[in-house]
């Protein structure tokens, strides 16, 4: 037990100075920043983006602009509503809420059941400038000041010398040079890249498409019909969508007028909605509402089949490198003759299993001091979510089936570290165990929809797969039979693989040349067996 | 005599048809250097792999230290590989430490051994390199020592001087003296008999897996029979006769400043024979001497005599 301490302390130590360590810990901790640090920051990074807009008609030019304004409008209230929440003076929703006829109090309500109504409320109680006024009073002491988002679109003036009136084709081989940005046009004395031109032509309205007259826009002979949009930017769809919406939307209010409809009553209509509760029968009666965090209980399961698959092809790493290393370096010899064999293979196994522990540990604790660091909505959503986690079943299920996958899993890898001389070998060794390992990962999503269900069922006796088949299923109550049959079958199983590898390892650890075949393998555990 | 610190009886592995060890049997009393000579591929190895119970012999039974087994006695026994290799990444006192502790020491002790091995034999500027800047030899001497801090009764060292300078070999016999100057056993393979000659009291001879000699380095001199060189124009015959000459056979002269008629004569002689004997008999006969050579037979001579045609044999296959 001594030398088995010793060896796995060893090789604990050497693995947590390797830079591959240092990477695998510090990598969650870095993935967090970005998600809500960086990419916040990218959000609002993202170019404005500079549009010249010609309608020749003269009917859609200011209904597209008005839709860009209300585009804008949204992404300020949208980042105000996010602002209020994160600097409150409590996080408790309900006493915010002090005065329930106040402004605020509508708008947030509307905000959280029907954006296009807040929006409205926003823009015809005077946007920002009221909001800010209005939630003054709510405010933590020391809360930043709210920056405005930057618009995303803005309109550019006409190149001087360019006729708008012109043919659209003329305007638009005028245009060619600042699209492809050999030019650049003015803005107020700065000069910008033309994002795109939206052609509007005269005769536009003859292309409007009506389901009883469903033609094709764009025909060879005929050339484009209807709104041009000429950008060379394929990727950001987003102007050419605000555009296409925003006049689509002008056209229909047009033929609601035409059709004698009143355009207030459809959109009352469209906005009509009856809620859905969602209800779970399995909790206390009066309590049965269906929360974020019970969503989230059920689907947790997920993450931890992933944590126990990153977890397990960290640590085979190192079990490989390191056998292979000794093997290759000859200092198995040395250790031979001061340890046993299975001395030394559960040494490793200690040593490598505590260097899988503490990087999960440090993935755990990282992600706590970024959720006390990070106080946000999402955050403050996460503390509440982790309550509900950390008081479920699903911990000491998490513990039993990572411990067993790792010995699982380990007891092989080692046993093929054992038989090869380089990585290379072991990596045509690995390749039927990897393309096993693969399964649980392809099938994780559909047994989480159908935990218990005839493919979860299966999988989860097949001692393989039981670790992350029963992970998986392990909030949904599985039948009693599964959860201790398999529990069983994979414990026989791990152990018999443990006392194989250990046979294997004994053998393998001194072999010299090409690893052995089946029947040789075969071969080679008869013989220590005897 | 005590009891001996390793006894090998009758001791047999085959590999399939091949038969690597071949009821091999010796006996290593306390404090000796023993060596273990033979050619490539004679069974040393092996040999030496089953005293240390990584191999199990099919047959025959080993004693080490008054065990069946050397691992119930691992912390009592040092072991050099004829492969030498260690962790790249780590210290060389850590490494040196850290086999020790694995022999039994404690975490201190082991680290002021190392310290004090490292001081004692020239490496105490490496003690916190890693071992992956040191030269191959430099590596070497640390593993030697990683194989003896523990303070161990019995040595084993597997081909312990390939690899090292002249200088560094002369450290090596030297840390062979102070290990057998403070009662411990040295049992040691190589191929260089210069070194078993300087250094062993005992010596094992193997080739194709048996035994062919073991016994003093005296004792295997004396295996090839001492030669007298002779060359004279006198008939020999009252010397062919003396008790004491095992045999004569003439070689031709190839000196052309020798007088016509001169002939060269080589004398085997027993090992107990003095040669002054010869010399007198041969004035007293009236032989008269142009060369009168004397030489002892080397452990090399030795060798090549018990092994030479199988070596060859075994290098050629």
């Amino acid at each position: 037990m001594r030398v088995t301490l010793l060896i796995a302390w060893r090789e604990y130590m050497e693995n947590v100075k390797t830079k591959g360590f240092w990477i695998g810990v510090l990598l969650v901790p870095i993935v967090f920043f970005l998600i809500f640090h960086v990419s916040s920051r990218l959000a609002t990074a993202t170019p404005t983006r500079y549009y010249l807009l010609i309608d020749q008609s003269g009917d859609y030019a200011a209904a597209v602009e008005t839709a860009i304004r209300r585009e804008h409008q949204r992404r300020v209230m949208q980042d105000f509503m996010r602002y209020l929440q994160e600097n409150r003076t409590d996080v408790n929703a309900a006493s915010f809420r002090v005065d329930p006829s106040s402004q605020l109090n509508q708008l947030l309500d509307n905000y959280d059941n029907d954006e296009v109504a807040a929006l409205d409320q926003w823009l015809s109680s005077g946007g920002l400038n009221v909001a800010l006024t209005m939630a003054q009073p709510y405010l933590r002491d020391g809360a930043p000041d709210f920056t405005e988002p930057r618009p995303q679109f803005v309109a550019a003036p006409l190149p001087p010398g360019v006729d708008p009136t012109a043919d659209a084709q003329a305007i638009v081989e005028q245009l060619r040079p600042y699209l492809n940005g050999e030019r650049r046009i003015d803005m107020a004395g700065d000069s910008a890249s033309l994002f795109a031109l939206i052609l509007i032509p005269q005769d536009v309205d003859q292309d409007i498409v009506r389901p009883a007259t469903i033609q094709g826009l764009m025909t060879p002979e005929e050339g484009p019909r209807g709104v041009q949009y000429w950008a060379g930017n394929l990727t950001d769809t987003r102007l050419s969508g605000a555009i296409q919406n925003s006049i689509n939307s002008a056209i229909r209010q047009q033929e609601y007028a035409r059709q004698g409809i009143d355009i207030a009553a459809v959109r009352n209509v469209q906005r009509t909605r009856l809620p859905l509760s969602r209800l779970d029968p399995g909790k206390e009666v009066g309590d049965e509402a269906v929360s974020l965090a019970d969503t989230f209980r059920q689907w947790a399961p997920m993450g931890f089949v992933y944590l126990i698959f990153i977890s397990l092809m960290q640590s085979v790493q190192y079990l490989l490198s390191n056998t292979i290393e000794e093997k290759s370096n000859r200092i198995i010899e040395v250790l031979l003759a001061s340890v046993t064999p299975g001395e030394l293979m559960m040494g490793k196994l200690l040593g490598i299993g505590i260097t899988g522990i503490t990087t999960i540990l440090a993935w755990i604790g990282s992600f706590f001091v970024f959720i006390r660091l990070y106080q946000t909505v999402e955050t403050a959503m996460i503390v509440q979510v982790l309550d509900v986690l950390l008081s479920s079943d699903l911990i000491p299920y998490f513990v039993f089936y990572y411990l067993c996958c790792y010995a699982l899993y380990a007891g092989i890898f080692l046993a093929i570290g054992s038989l090869c001389n380089t990585l290379k070998e072991a990596q045509s060794l690995m390749m039927p165990l990897m393309a096993v390992l693969v399964v649980p990962i392809l099938t994780m999503s559909f047994i989480a929809q159908d935990p218990n269900g005839t493919l979860a069922r299966v999988m989860s006796w097949i001692p393989l797969f039981t670790p992350f088949t029963m992970m998986n299923r392990a909030a949904a109550q599985p039948p009693m039979v599964d959860v201790i049959g398999t529990t069983l079958v994979l414990v026989l199983t791990t152990a018999a693989v443990l006392w194989l590898s250990g046979r294997v390892f004994r053998q393998g650890i001194l072999r010299s040349g090409q690893p052995p075949r089946i029947i040789e393998l075969w071969r080679m555990l008869r013989r220590s067996a005897s | 005599m005590s009891t001996p610190v390793l006894e090998l009886t009758d001791v047999t592995k085959r590999y399939g048809d091949f038969t690597a060890v071949n009821k091999i049997n010796i006996s290593i009393p306390q404090g000796s250097v023993y060596g273990f000579l033979g050619p490539n591929g004679a069974g040393k190895t092996t040999t030496i792999r089953m005293i240390l119970d990584i191999l199990r012999p099919d047959e025959g039974q080993i004693q080490v230290l008054g065990a069946r087994s050397a691992m119930k006695v691992r912390d009592r026994i040092g072991y050099l590989p004829e492969e030498k290799g260690l962790y790249k990444k780590m210290k060389v006192w850590a490494i040196i430490a850290y086999f020790a502790t694995l022999k039994g020491m404690n975490r201190r002790q082991a680290k002021d051994k190392a310290y004090t091995l490292l001081e004692k034999y020239g490496l105490h500027d490496f003690a916190n390199a890693s071992v992956e800047s040191l030269s191959k030899g430099m590596g070497q001497k640390v593993q030697v020592l990683s194989s003896i801090a523990h303070d161990p009764e019995l040595v084993i060292l597997d081909e312990p001087f390939s690899g090292l300078d002249p200088v560094n070999q002369e450290v090596l016999e030297q840390l062979i003296r102070d290990l057998s100057a403070n009662g411990q056993t040295v049992i040691f393979s190589t191929h260089v008999m210069q070194h078993a000659e300087r250094l062993c009291e005992r010596l094992l001879l193997i080739t194709q897996g048996s035994k062919v000699f073991d016994g003093t380095v005296d004792e295997a001199r004396a295996i090839i029979p001492r030669r007298i060189v002779l060359e004279t124009r006198d008939n020999i015959s009252p010397i062919r006769s003396l008790n004491g000459v095992l045999s004569v056979q003439e070689h031709p002269v190839d000196d052309d400043t020798r007088l016509p008629g001169t002939r060269q004569w080589e004398l085997y002689v027993k090992e107990q024979t003095d040669p002054q004997l010869i010399l007198q008999h041969c004035f007293e006969s009236g032989v008269s001497l142009s060369r009168f050579d004397f030489t002892q037979a080397s452990l090399h001579d030795v060798f090549v005599h018990l092994v030479g045609q199988e070596a060859r044999e075994h290098n050629f296959r």
